[in-house]
């Protein structure tokens, strides 16, 4: 709860509605209460009143200088959007004009202040979305890259950390290459949707000649929460709590060995403090999982789906006793908690932190929900993190519910120290 | 948990044999019971409650009283069972099948108070109960055949489809390709078992990150792909060569397995899932336009189940089984629309309100029958 603190408190917003929502309810309220005609005249005091309820956890503030860079242990906010990026630069000034063009603005989104006057009769500095002067709102952009940066453009080929590889298809994906992969990938969060749209347009806005979008999924999670990792956890849009044995993203020895590059790890020097990151976009096929009798769905995940609790323990973290439980009577062998995570002392070396958000989309042409999750997950090393995990899943039960159809793999920079430094300078230099 | 390994256990047992139906083991003759003894005197019944079980129940009324005696078991005002003219003195038996609820006894004289008979329920005689395993041994004997019948019709489709594209008569095998196809569909749960083997054979390209000209596309859907977009039976030689041998050991694989009986009652909302995803969008054979055919195969394999569980839920739950019965019938006069000789006019044919007059059936079968298996008492 210390903890919670430092970062903002949010207790004063718990239970209440979404102050997205809030605003938008107040504002209908009030333009029936007062009957007025116009709602022109109507939005100030909207904005008004959005403005006081979000006072406090606006001014929330993540570092953006440091070893690290934010996104990954801080604590997950409301609101996130990944976007993957195709890098326009063809050459090494060029990329290093992105990347410090990137620092820049990231830096001044992340601290906010006010945006620069213009004249009218030009487009203004930015999109306006959060007024005369940006508030941090808990903000994070964190920058990755993909291993197509590596190719032959910048003579960066050697330098390729070395488990970073183009996300290949596993048996129950299906996988839509138009939401796969990228150069680049920025990872926004924040309190609210609006502050990780202002920062994506400012970006865009800011890098005409050097960034494409490829593809962006927008996520989600319940708006009174700013969860820290490993403490806390939400439900997953299939109903089950997901996250209660992920790591603790507050235990820095925890975080040296399984989710940040070492100095003198087998990797490339640059690649010290940096992390991989993997998204994977997980549709859900909620309609047929509504459909499937609860006992069932509580044997493909092995957790009871009200508490949380394993299968045969009372309370969410108790930890399930596979050695005890052989055969899978209990929890059986293809629940996915006991997959993903068999907690044996060999399997310790696959822990990886997760970071996911839940996604809904609109419709497919069938009528059913697009709806799923946004799976995020850090790691020290790739082989040994996700993708040893991710061995492990294929064949589980879960399968005939879940689709994964887009993401891919990244490499997070280090973090910038301090002032004169920028984004991916140690890349550069190397 | 142990009902569920209990009957597992005993399935494997009856399906191991062969010849499943004739194994079933006869009810038990039941003994003849005792006779109730009721003594009926001047003043009324001796003992005057009984208690009985529910069934055929024998009683021996002795007449102790003066008169003639006309003994009856009365429901409210009417007369269940009777006995008439017992002389003073004399003893008669009386046979009656009596359900579970609460009768009463005369006893001699008007005026005499009457007795009360209890009528307990038994398991032979509740209201059905859960089904045991007994009962689901038949409907699942006759699935197996049903499956095996069907991968059979498949192996000889598939010869019959691979040999018109060896033959390179296109034509053939464009009409080859849908009718082939249904007995695939019709056993889908069952053929997923094999997930290896389902991709191999059903997968789409959207499975695929390449799509079309992923080299991990094979099976039904990349032959149609070659049959009906380009046209060519040449391109197709290897990928027919494959699918023949998928099939093949699906057929192996499906003769030598034992069908839970889970899988099988939860394959009619599974092949209802298929059509509510796939197959109502028309994106199932999106080259060849065949999807009716894939459609109604789904609809008959999930009806085929339903139909051999029916008998068991006409009895638990009328209600039900008249819902389910109606929505497969409104699907089945849609689909019977467009129908064309032995198949099926192309799905590009079925109009808009068509496809969403579908939807409703389809999405309360999916609803109504993912509740089959809970109600069969099935994990």
């Amino acid at each position: 709860m210390t903890k919670r603190n430092d970062t903002g408190p949010d207790g004063e917003r718990l239970g209440a509605p979404p102050p997205a929502c809030a605003s938008r309810r107040s504002l209908l309220k009030l333009g029936a209460a007062t009957g007025m005609a116009s709602l022109g005249a109507v939005a100030p005091i909207a904005a008004r009143a959005a403005e006081t309820d979000d006072t406090k956890t606006a001014h929330q503030s993540q570092p953006f200088f440091g070893v690290h860079q934010s996104g990954i242990v801080t604590p997950e906010p409301a609101a996130a959007t990944m976007v993957a990026f195709d890098v326009l630069a063809q050459n090494r000034p060029d990329m290093e004009r992105l990347l410090r063009t990137l620092t820049e603005r990231i830096s001044f989104l992340m601290v906010g202040g006010p945006v620069p006057a213009r004249d009218p009769l030009l487009p203004a500095a930015d999109s306006g979305l959060l007024g005369p002067v940006v508030v941090p709102d808990n903000l994070t952009v964190t920058v990755a890259l993909g291993a197509s940066m590596f190719d032959g453009r910048f003579g960066l080929a050697h330098l390729k950390p070395k488990h970073l590889v183009r996300m290949s298809q596993f048996p129950n994906d299906a996988l839509d290459d138009r939401i796969c992969h990228g150069d680049m990938l920025i990872q926004f969060c924040a309190n609210r949707e609006e502050t990780v749209i202002h920062a994506l347009r400012d970006i865009i806005k800011n890098t005409p000649d050097l960034l494409t979008v490829r593809w962006k999924i927008d996520g989600f999670l319940p708006a009174d929460t700013v969860r820290e990792l490993g403490k806390e956890t939400v439900r997953n849009l299939l109903g089950f709590k997901d996250g209660t044995a992920n790591l603790a993203a507050s235990d820095d020895e925890l975080m040296n060995r399984h989710v940040w590059v070492q100095p003198g790890a087998d990797e490339p020097a640059w690649t010290a403090g940096g992390s991989y990151q993997v998204v994977r976009i997980i549709r859900n096929l909620v309609e047929h999982w509504d459909r499937t009798p609860l006992n069932e769905q509580q044997q493909i995940f092995g957790r009871y789906k009200m508490n949380g609790a394993p299968l045969g323990e009372k309370h969410e973290h108790d930890v399930p006793d596979y050695a005890d439980d052989p055969k899978g009577l209990r929890i059986p062998l293809t629940a996915h908690i006991r997959r993903a995570n068999p907690r044996t002392p060999e399997t310790q070396s696959s822990l990886i932190l997760r970071r996911p958000y839940n996604f809904s989309k609109g419709a497919s042409s069938n009528g059913q929900l697009d709806m799923g999750l946004i799976f995020v997950c850090f790691q020290s090393n790739l082989a040994a993190g996700f993708l040893t995990v991710q061995d492990r899943l294929n064949g589980e039960a879960l399968e005939e519910y879940i689709k994964p159809i887009g993401g891919g793999y990244f490499f997070v920079l280090p973090g910038v120290p301090k002032l004169d430094r920028f984004l991916g300078d140690t890349l550069l230099s190397a | 948990m142990s009902t569920c390994r209990a009957l597992h256990r005993t399935l494997m047992a009856l399906t191991a044999g062969g010849g499943l139906l004739g194994l079933l083991p006869a009810p038990a003759l039941a003994a003849e019971a005792a006779p109730v003894n009721v003594t009926v005197t001047d003043k009324g019944c001796a003992p005057n409650s009984l208690t009985v079980a529910a069934g055929k129940s024998t009683f021996a009324i002795k007449n102790a009283s003066q008169r003639a005696l006309e003994w009856e078991i009365l429901d409210g005002v009417m007369v269940v069972e009777e006995r008439e003219n017992i002389l003073p003195g004399f003893t008669q038996k009386l046979s009656a099948t009596l359900s579970a609820g609460r009768y009463q006894m005369t006893c001699g004289l008007l005026n005499n108070p009457k007795g009360q008979l209890i009528v307990q329920a038994t398991a032979a005689s509740a209201p059905p109960g859960p089904v045991s395993a007994v009962d689901l041994a038949g409907p699942l004997a006759e699935y197996k055949l049903y499956v095996l019948r069907e991968v059979e019709a498949l192996v000889i489709g598939t010869q019959a489809f691979v040999a018109a594209i060896k033959a390179n008569d296109l034509a053939k095998a464009q009409a080859l390709y849908a009718p082939t196809r249904v007995h695939y569909e019709r056993i889908e749960p069952v053929a997923e078992l094999f997930s290896d083997l389902d991709k191999a054979i059903d997968s789409r390209a959207d499975d695929y990150e390449k799509r079309e000209n992923d080299p991990g596309f094979v099976g039904f859907h990349k032959i149609e792909k070659f049959l009906f977009i380009d046209k060519s039976t040449a391109a197709a030689q290897d990928t027919a060569d494959r699918l023949m041998h998928d099939v093949n050991e699906l057929h192996s694989r499906i003769e030598n397995l034992t069908i839970p009986a889970g899988k099988m009652v939860g394959g009619a909302a599974d092949l209802i899932e298929e059509v509510a995803a796939t197959k109502i969008t028309g994106e199932e054979d999106r080259y060849s336009h065949t999807d009716l055919w894939d459609f109604q195969a789904n609809i008959d394999g999930a009806q085929k189940i339903y139909t051999l569980l029916r008998p068991l839920e006409a009895k638990r739950n009328p209600d039900f089984v008249k819902r389910v019965d109606d929505n497969f019938q409104d699907v089945d006069v849609i689909l019977a629309k467009y129908k064309s000789g032995d198949g099926f006019q192309t799905y590009d044919k079925v109009t808009e309100s068509d496809r969403r007059a579908m939807k409703g059936p389809i999405t309360t079968l999916a609803e109504d029958l993912s509740t089959l298996r809970g109600q069969l008492g099935l994990e």
